[in-house]
């Protein structure tokens, strides 16, 4: 009984700190949606795949969010057409590379600057390199939940116009042959040509989009809550800890644990510090650079783009880089 | 018929879960329970969250008012991608009344002995700024005792000293009767990564069976050496305990 109303506990925190931040990335979202032209910035967006997600990577910087918000926004970037992967980059990179998270991770470990530094270089390869890889996919549509796929095929539609009676939506009965569009991704795929209309119907979109998101997102963050408070009040922390000091099993536990304890990138610094003296500096870094990329309470916001297969590749590309690239740090220089 | 009540229904169930949240947000900053959840850095944060949350809800069902007198259609029906309409803003609603109703709790013994209590703990996780030593030694608080440990770990540099600290009751599983664990909890962001700091108490006259766990203590006395679990240990002997409520922001930071 007390170990699950501990559980509650926790999940309420978890909540309670990640709603600010969750709100702030939806705000972001629609700030990018209703005040940025999206042809404006799809032509500053470099077509270099490589260049594209670096460029994608670096974007974190325009938005403080962490990982609760960045999800909104690279939603948006899909939707209106962003290449794959400057998409990709800014998913994996963003909740890192901000001045935000810098600053705390700089607080944190200013004894050990060199986890600041390795934490961003890392952050950043890693997203690159995803980016890069899922460039070459360059129809992302079947690994996309069907609300994101088809507001990418209305945009490709538009340009190719298929006619009417093929496209999906609710006809009414006595009115123009053209469907009415119900999909609320559709729907904002429709109004996103909204920069030039008055700002009143703007400010109205934005607030329809940012209860939409609310809603939605809300919901998932509520999932992935509970289920990382259970995990954390269930499985013995010593579990996860006693995996190993050695440079290989250290690197393991700490992706494990970064994967588990879901806490926000702008505060896990800290969190790692309270290991600094009994685990690897790789280590560390490990639990740095894959924590806000891939949590258990990511994971359930992300489903909200991607379809669980895609969620795996990144899953799988994100710890296996971060592997790589923190064991050469235990094996080689510290 | 029903169908058509349904859909002009969620709209307002959107309104209500998103101004259940707002409601919970700032009840919690009213009742002083965000000292529970989270660190106090981001109480301003999160009571922002709170207002703007009663603020959208108000405007979008302001907006819903004024298109069903005018007898707009509403806007259509939206699907969610990963839960049926509705759905979302019910597990919103729910959990949220069920954070009114519940009351979260400070973590207590169980919660440290499952986290690992530790005396010599190796971390701070708290900037080294707030490091502050007083010349009195019975200022200090438990976590400042700690942290005098890290920089200067040996415990014959503070026999004698007095000490006055307060803390929870935890049971130390390997110590004998005569010991107590005066613990309390360290937080950096929210409860997630609570962590538990202890001192040691030898009791002078009786058992630990007379302070029950979780029970809220001063502890005023001297400092000594003990070897405790074949480690050398500070401790507490102690002079007087004195039950304590349990204090309105439990943690430490």
């Amino acid at each position: 009984m007390t170990q699950l109303n501990s559980a509650f506990t926790l999940f309420l925190s978890l909540l309670v700190e990640a709603i600010p931040f969750l709100l702030l990335g939806v705000l972001f979202s629609g700030l990018l949606q209703f005040f940025v032209d999206e042809r404006r910035l799809l032509a500053i967006l470099p077509k270099n795949p490589l260049l594209g997600a670096f460029t994608g990577s670096c974007i974190g910087f325009l938005f403080p969010v962490c990982e609760c918000g960045n999800v909104p926004v690279a939603r948006r970037l899909l939707m209106q057409g962003a290449p794959v992967s400057v998409a990709i980059g800014f998913l994996l990179a963003a909740p890192t590379i901000n001045p935000i998270v810098f600053w705390a991770t700089w607080t944190a470990f200013r004894d050990q600057p060199e986890i600041v530094f390795l934490r961003v270089g890392f952050s950043l390869a890693i997203a690159t390199v995803i980016g890069f890889i899922f460039s070459v996919q360059t129809d992302l549509r079947p690994l996309l939940q069907p609300g994101v796929a088809s507001a990418i095929t209305m945009r490709s539609q538009s340009a190719d116009s298929t006619p009417s009676l093929l496209q999906s939506g609710t006809y009414f009965l006595g009115q123009s042959a053209k469907p009415l569009i119900t999909d609320p991704s559709e729907l904002q795929a429709a109004m996103m040509a909204t920069v030039s209309k008055p700002m009143s119907f703007r400010l109205r979109l934005l607030l329809e989009n940012t209860v939409q998101e609310m809603r939605e997102l809300g919901a998932v963050l509520i999932l992935g809550s509970a289920i990382a408070a259970l995990v954390q009040v269930f499985v013995p922390r010593d579990l996860i800890l006693s995996l190993g000091q050695s440079p290989i099993t250290s690197i393991l536990a700490m992706i494990l644990l970064a994967g588990v304890v879901s806490i926000c990138s702008t505060v896990d610094s800290f969190f790692a510090l309270s290991f600094a003296s009994t685990f690897t500096s790789g280590s560390l870094v490990a639990f740095l650079v894959f924590g806000p990329m891939i949590d258990l309470k990511g994971v359930g916001l992300m489903l909200s783009i991607f379809k669980p297969r895609a969620i795996f590749y990144l899953f799988a590309l994100a710890a296996q880089l971060t592997f790589i690239l923190t064991l050469f740090i235990n094996l080689y220089i510290s | 018929m029903a169908r058509t009540s349904i859909r002009s229904f969620l709209p307002w169930l959107d309104v209500v879960a998103i101004a259940a949240w707002g409601v919970l947000l700032l009840y919690y900053w009213l009742s002083e329970k965000l000292f529970l959840l989270i660190h106090p850095n981001y109480i301003g944060l999160t009571v922002a969250a709170g207002i703007f949350l009663l603020f959208v809800s108000g405007l979008k069902g302001l907006f819903l008012l004024r298109s069903s007198r005018s007898r707009q259609p509403s806007a259509p029906i939206q699907h969610m991608t990963l839960f049926p309409p509705g759905l979302g803003s019910l597990l919103l609603l729910t959990v949220a009344i069920a954070g009114l109703l519940i009351t979260p709790r400070a973590f207590a013994s169980q919660t440290a002995l499952d986290r690992g209590v530790t005396d010599a703990i190796t971390l701070t996780r708290v900037k080294p700024q707030s490091f502050r030593a007083s010349t009195r030694t019975e200022d200090k608080t438990l976590i400042d005792w700690i942290r005098t440990l890290q920089v200067y770990p040996e415990p014959d540099a503070y026999t004698g000293q007095k000490a006055k600290v307060q803390g929870f009751v935890v049971y130390p599983p390997n110590l004998p009767e005569q010991y107590l664990l005066l613990t309390r909890f360290v937080i950096t962001c929210c409860a997630a990564d609570a962590y538990p700091v202890s001192l040691p108490v030898k009791l002078t006259t009786g058992d630990r069976k007379s302070y029950s766990p979780d029970g809220w203590l001063e502890v005023e006395g001297q400092m000594l050496t003990e070897t405790l679990d074949n480690k050398r240990q500070l401790t507490l002997q102690a002079k007087s305990l004195k039950s304590i409520p349990e204090p309105k922001n439990p943690y430490n930071y």
